[in-house]
């Protein structure tokens, strides 16, 4: 993760729910309740390079300003659905940038489960990308049905590190085809 | 990511790279030694066989001067057997490479490491049945240069076709077993399919270790608690630094 790499800071600021272990004198408007003090126990979603500063930061030494929970894309229930069928779930619904929040949550918590599910998940999912990188362009010029009826759901589902793979197996694959068409011309 | 070109190499420089592949060519006419870069090239008498960068050949083939000799694994013959290895003996790995020329004994020698292109490949005199480092480039590019000095080029583009279509497949199958920390065997993949290839495999290789990164850690944290009474500091100390 690069300082200026822009999906590296969309990852950092997408929300994970935190509660707050101490009162906060006017950070009410976080909470819909501005000029107010923030009760402690409150649950907010903050960002995840904040949430991440004050977990880890603690003002008396005993207690963390926060404590962070899993953020709901990472739920059990969707493990689960991960689990049963990678390639059914729709990943950009839950989090665009989902690996990256799930690797930034696992330095947080240690998920050995988590971990092996998403691992599992990413591989499965990128030999399904690679397949309709390959195929997308050919079938489009072939005039036929270019990418199947649940291809097209599955690529909306990508999100944006598998979106990334995507473009660059189909700009391989399209580098290739257009150097063996040249090669015909000559 | 700042630079436009991304990074490994684009079909057409693997083709340029290519062309410095020795072939054999049957000269049309005489052409005297020419001092090349690389080393003179040999004089030409027809009809003396002599063997030629891909790119000279290329020219020479261009103005009539030259026949060039297809190399043994590009017949339909060699091909055949190479596409039945693929598919009936092996389905799981790609065809080994044409073993090493030069003997590789127990003393180290200079030819040990010698790698495509230096080495003759794809000559004549190369072994039939097994398909050299640039075979897909190069077949190609005689296929659409000399299909006159081939025998039965249809048939042969045909094979190629079929080849690189299995071998794409296998380069994808591949893919369900990656892990974090290397790909299972390339041995035998040509420069082309490497290329085509780098990109996805690289990016799914890198998001793989992202993901891994924490228990990596955590395990040479393990590591390091357990290693530390043993007396493997040094050991402890270079970690520390990666």
């Amino acid at each position: 993760m690069s300082y200026y790499d822009i999906d590296a800071i969309l990852t950092d600021s997408q929300k994970i729910p935190c509660t707050f272990e101490l009162d906060v004198p006017n950070l009410g408007y976080l909470d819909n309740n501005a000029g107010h003090t923030l009760k402690k126990g409150t649950r907010v979603d903050l960002p995840l390079w904040l949430a991440e500063m004050l977990a880890v930061s603690s003002p008396n030494s005993t207690k963390p300003l926060v404590t962070v929970d899993l953020p709901p894309c990472l739920a059990p229930r969707v493990m689960n659905a991960l689990k049963a069928d990678p390639k059914s779930v729709d990943l950009r619904a839950l989090a665009q940038h989902f690996y990256g929040l799930g690797s930034r949550i696992l330095e947080l918590f240690e998920e050995e489960e988590v971990c092996d599910v998403l691992m599992e998940t990413f591989r499965t999912r990128a030999a399904e990308i690679s397949d309709h990188a390959s195929n997308a362009g050919a079938s489009q010029r072939g005039g036929g049905g270019g990418v199947g009826n649940d291809g097209v759901e599955f690529l909306r589902g990508l999100d944006e590190t598998e979106r990334g793979l995507f473009r660059a197996a189909h700009d391989s694959s399209k580098s290739m085809r257009v150097w063996m068409g040249e090669m015909k011309k000559k | 990511m700042a630079l436009p070109l991304q990074p490994g190499l684009t079909p057409m420089e693997v083709a340029f790279l290519c062309e410095m592949e020795m072939v054999t060519v049957i000269p049309r006419q005489r052409l005297e030694s020419l001092n090349l870069l690389g080393g003179p090239t040999p004089a030409l008498r027809p009809p003396h066989r002599a063997p030629i960068p891909l790119w000279l050949a290329l020219l020479l083939k261009r103005q009539r001067r030259a026949n060039i000799l297809p190399p043994p694994w590009l017949l339909p013959s060699s091909l055949d057997s190479i596409l039945k290895y693929e598919t009936d003996i092996s389905p799981q790995t790609f065809s080994p490479p044409p073993p090493h020329p030069y003997p590789i004994s127990a003393q180290p020698a200079a030819t040990d490491y010698t790698s495509p292109p230096f080495l003759p490949s794809s000559t004549a005199d190369s072994p039939p049945d097994y398909l050299p480092y640039h075979w897909l480039e190069l077949g190609e590019i005689l296929l659409e240069a000399c299909p006159d000095d081939i025998p039965d080029p249809d048939r042969v583009r045909t094979l190629l076709r079929d080849l690189r279509e299995v071998r794409m497949a296998k380069m994808r199958a591949s893919i369900k077993d990656l892990e974090g920390g290397g790909v299972s065997s390339l041995r035998g993949v040509g420069a082309m399919e490497v290329a085509e290839g780098r990109q996805f495999i690289v990016g799914v290789m890198d998001e793989l270790r992202k993901l891994g990164l924490s228990r990596e850690i955590a395990r040479r944290e393990r590591e390091e608690d357990e290693g530390g009474g043993a007396g493997g500091e040094d050991e402890d100390e270079d970690m520390g630094f990666e």
